[in-house]
């Protein structure tokens, strides 16, 4: 009975993460729904949406140490996917001429397009990533760049498939805050399933010392391709999401802006962790809001205060080169959240572990530096690290 | 007595959070020439790192010529007259040798000085003079640590840092090269501080020898009275030559 | 022969723009590891310093009815002054910070030019004509060329004779030499590090502005997001012509001019709109078969 209780509580302490997000996640919405604002409402399924993209964006970046500038052009592929099968069932061979004639007979339940959305930027992510995973780091994220630019280019240009420059409207309505919610959870949950399992494992020693990491038989090259088509499926999936919610979506609406502000999210709260991803679009949503309401004008009685346009980006731009400078780690210190709160630990919930290397950590720096104590400081340390090992 | 030239008063020296140097003390007359030895990971480059700038200790005073040098720039530490020949020599592959050696030259104001140095460099190391204008790249290891000498000197260098000037090199190169340290003390009054890796090497170069283990200062004494090895291998090693080991003993 | 000739002009005015613009990312690379994101911004406030900041929309030409060396003097002068504050306030901190992380710091720092410039200009695009004798063609033989190509490329090849022979001859260009193959050991030389640092950020800067104005006396127009794809096109030469290496970055630069204006050639009518696509795709292809970039030196190494 107790041996159960006890397997349980372990198991929950060391993989809280997933929960605590998710519970956190979902506050929110209640407080949402009970207050009946549809302003309020629009933000919180906005806010959701950017969840799945920064998660996403998280996998990739957070666990290969490579910067991607690209994954807004993924989340225009998902965000047209999802107009091309289910957008404005009537005059869909009037918007997009180009498309194939079975596409433009058949209107696709949403749910179901919006999770092929995400299928087809996960596609495309593996063809541009099989070329441009060999690059270099830093090369790699160039080309992360020239990935954003060269898809905005052509869906700017391809009228017959995209309207080009016009905004594309008509799709249906779909994404409310628990289709979001459901999205974010499950985003959050599968990205801790990879950060857990033997691939993200693997990515984050290539991120740590890529040399150590080709030398003891990573495959660098294959596991940023996995994350990398991982985290396409995200954006692609935030991109149907999104159109679902809009209705109405535009190329320009998916290039540098959106992709300053999703990596000021994750920079902020933390680039290296699931938790950062989160907290980050969390916390800066809210300045954003909060920025935007200074810039419409605050009324105070007599008169208003507001900011003059343009603080919001300036504003944001600042924060984020600040928070390089003064704490690169971010919020979360690249750290994931735990239970109870008050325990940030290096890995998740590793409890007994951490314990314990606390305990030799007191033992070694509490004796003198004397020969004779060092044939017992190096029994106990070959005791204590047979034991548990230190993490 | 003597005012020390280089005075390092209880370094720290952390990398995150390892402490490879804790608290290490040791001091430099001028004109001597002092060796710092010990296994690999003592600590010894670390400490050489530190009192050329390039590293911070986190606790402690480096003390050169009086003027403490705590928070200064690597830079600014050659301006006050201490110049490192680092590990591996370091020569800038893609600069020819001239190229290399007045790197170290720009900061001086002195111009003739310098023209003048030079050409005793050319001098002294005449390998050097036939290969000015070849890039540094070609040449070979020995040649290449005459190279990185020259260039420390020819910073106006009075202390020279010399960190493992043997690794890597034959060893009849390396009585070359030390014969090169020797007379830089004798010939032009240069103060060395050398980190070496065998004993005996620095028992028959310097005037005194410092044993550095595991980031602290294990045995320091004159080269007259470590001559015999016993003591050294034993601050060395952490236990005796007869093999067994000193802890246990006790 | 006539069109050969033509084809090579046009291809080499292109790749000249390009190489100095990879140039400019270059410098600052090989000495500072750094991927600067915020270079389009310095090449579009090149521009905008001919302009009074104000948000109508006929641009009030200032600086730009100067005589030509005082306007290229003083706008290049503004931007290396934007450049210097960005190395000072943000860069100078981070100097020991990873390559990822300065690159994120740099895309902030361009998207915070970008947008106060969308602040006091406003987003509009506005007409600037400078120069205008130079969109003039010039006979040569058979062929009418406009001046501007002939002018962007003996520019660029006096630039590129200048540049080497300061890194080559002056004590400065030694040092940065030096330092772009091993920071650390130039500093225990005494190498000034803020000073090669400077340096090379002036020269960036300096060839920012040159790019901006021959690409504005192309365009006539002035925008707020004009130096981007510059900016994307620098980088990619830098990438293929092999990061660390100033001659790579050049030879990449010329390689982009010439592939993209056989494009332009070659392509059929409906699809050249999307040349730039096919430019990225012939890139991805060298890429594929010479990851390491087509100029390999020694200093070219990732720090590892």
């Amino acid at each position: 009975m107790m041996d159960q209780a006890l397997r349980w509580r372990s198991f929950l302490r060391l993989h809280a993460t997933p929960f605590v997000l998710s519970l956190l996640l979902i506050i929110i919405v209640l407080v949402a729904a009970i207050a009946q604002n549809s302003s309020l409402d629009r933000t919180i399924v906005d806010l959701l949406i950017r969840v799945v993209f920064v998660v996403g964006l998280y996998i990739f970046v957070g666990n290969s140490g490579v910067v991607s500038f690209g994954h807004a052009a993924f989340m225009m592929i998902g965000a047209y996917a999802t107009a091309w099968q289910d957008c404005c069932s009537m005059v869909k061979s009037f918007f997009m001429p180009a498309l194939p004639k079975l596409m433009l007979e058949t209107t696709v339940p949403p749910p179901i397009a919006t999770v092929t959305s995400g299928l087809f930027a996960a596609l495309i992510g593996l063809l541009v990533g099989a070329a441009i995973m060999r690059l270099s780091g830093i090369g790699a994220s160039i080309a992360t760049f020239a990935v954003l630019v060269v898809f905005n280019v052509v869906y700017s240009n391809w009228e017959s498939l995209t309207s080009g420059t016009s905004t594309m409207t008509g799709i249906p309505a779909f994404t409310d805050h628990w289709v979001a919610l459901i999205a974010a959870v499950a985003a959050i949950f599968i990205a801790y399933l990879y950060k857990i399992s033997r691939f993200g494992l693997m990515l984050r020693t290539s991120r740590e010392d890529e040399v150590a990491a080709k030398a003891s038989g990573v495959n660098v090259v294959l596991q940023r391709l996995i994350a990398f088509v991982l985290s396409a499926f995200f954006a692609g999936l935030a991109g149907g999401l999104y159109a679902h919610f809009l209705g109405t979506i535009t190329v320009a609406a998916f290039y540098l802006d959106l992709t300053f502000i999703t990596l000021a999210m994750l920079v902020i709260g933390g680039i290296n962790s699931l938790s950062g991803a989160v907290i980050g679009v969390i916390s800066i949503s809210a300045l954003i809001e909060v920025l935007r309401q200074l810039e419409r004008g605050i009324d105070i009685g007599f008169t208003t205060i507001a900011v003059p346009g343009g603080t919001q980006e300036i504003g944001l731009g600042v924060a984020m080169v600040l928070i390089l400078i003064f704490r690169q780690r971010g919020i979360t210190g690249n750290q994931e959240i735990t239970w109870p709160f008050s325990r940030f630990m290096d890995k998740p919930g590793n409890a007994l572990a951490t314990f314990r290397a606390r305990r030799l950590a007191q033992l070694v720096c509490s004796q003198r530096s004397s020969p004779s104590s060092a044939v017992g400081r190096r029994r106990h340390l070959s005791r204590v690290t047979k034991q548990g090992g230190v993490p | 007595m003597i005012e020390p030239m280089l005075q390092v008063e209880d370094i720290s020296v952390h990398y995150g959070r390892l402490a490879a140097v804790r608290g290490v003390s040791l001091t430099v007359g001028r004109g001597e020439i002092v060796c710092l030895v010990g296994p690999n990971g003592a600590g010894k480059s670390t400490t050489l790192l530190t009192i050329a700038g390039v590293l911070a200790p986190t606790q402690g005073t480096v003390t050169f010529d009086r003027s403490p040098t705590a928070g200064l720039s690597p830079e600014a530490v050659v301006r006050l007259g201490i110049s490192m020949v680092p590990e591996g020599r370091r020569v800038f592959s893609s600069l020819t040798v001239e190229e290399n050696l007045r790197l170290g030259t720009y900061g001086r104001s002195d111009r003739r000085a310098v023209e003048r140095e030079l050409a005793r460099i050319y001098d002294e190391f005449p390998i050097l003079a036939e290969r000015c204008s070849m890039r540094a790249a070609k040449l070979s290891g020995g040649e290449q640590q005459q190279l990185a000498i020259s260039r420390a000197l020819l910073t106006g260098a009075k202390l020279l840092l010399v960190d493992e000037p043997s690794l890597g090199l034959a060893p009849i190169i390396v009585e070359r090269v030390y014969d090169i340290l020797r007379d830089l003390r004798e010939k032009r009054g240069v103060t060395l501080l050398i980190v070496e890796e065998s004993t005996e090497r620095a028992v028959d170069v310097a005037d005194r020898v410092y044993v550095l283990r595991r980031g602290l200062i294990e045995l320091e004494g004159t080269s007259e009275d470590l001559a015999d090895g016993e003591r050294l291998h034993e601050a060395y090693f952490g236990f005796g030559a007869a093999g067994t080991s000193q802890e246990t003993q006790q | 022969m006539n069109s050969a000739l033509q084809f090579l002009i046009d291809a080499l005015s292109v790749g000249s723009l390009y190489a100095l613009a990879a140039l400019g990312v270059g410098l600052v690379f090989g000495v500072l590891r750094l991927v600067n994101f915020a270079y389009g911004d310095f090449i579009t406030v090149g521009s905008y310093a001919l302009i009074v900041p104000s948000a109508s929309i006929t641009a009030i030409v200032f600086i730009g009815n100067w005589p030509w060396p005082l306007l290229v003097i003083a706008s290049a002068a503004i931007v290396v002054i934007v450049a210097l504050i960005c190395e000072y306030l943000v860069f100078r901190p981070l100097r020991q910070a990873p390559p990822a992380v300065l690159m994120i710091a740099s895309f902030g720092v361009g998207y915070i030019i970008q947008n106060a410039i969308i602040t006091i200009y406003t987003a509009r695009p506005k007409a600037i004509g400078i120069w205008p004798g130079l969109t003039e063609a010039v006979a040569i033989g058979d062929l009418r060329v406009p001046g501007l190509q002939l002018v962007t490329i003996v520019v660029a090849l006096g630039l590129l004779a200048l540049l080497i022979l300061f890194l080559k001859k002056s004590p400065f260009g030694v040092q940065m030499r030096a330092a772009a193959e091993d920071f650390q050991m130039a500093r225990m030389l005494g190498v000034r590090a803020n000073t090669v640092i400077g340096t090379a950020f002036v020269i960036s800067a300096f060839l920012a502005a040159i790019v901006s104005l021959l690409f504005l006396c192309q365009v006539g127009v002035v925008s707020f997001h004009m130096g981007t794809q510059l900016m994307l096109i620098a980088f990619i030469a830098t990438v293929i012509g092999g990061m660390g290496s100033l001659v790579g970055a050049v030879v990449g630069g010329y390689t982009i001019g010439i592939v993209g204006t056989l494009l332009q050639v070659l392509l059929p009518e409906n699809v050249r709109t999307f040349r730039d696509a096919f430019v990225f795709a012939a890139v991805i292809i060298i890429l594929l078969a010479r990851p390491q970039g087509l100029v390999v030196t020694r200093a070219a190494r990732e720090r590892v």
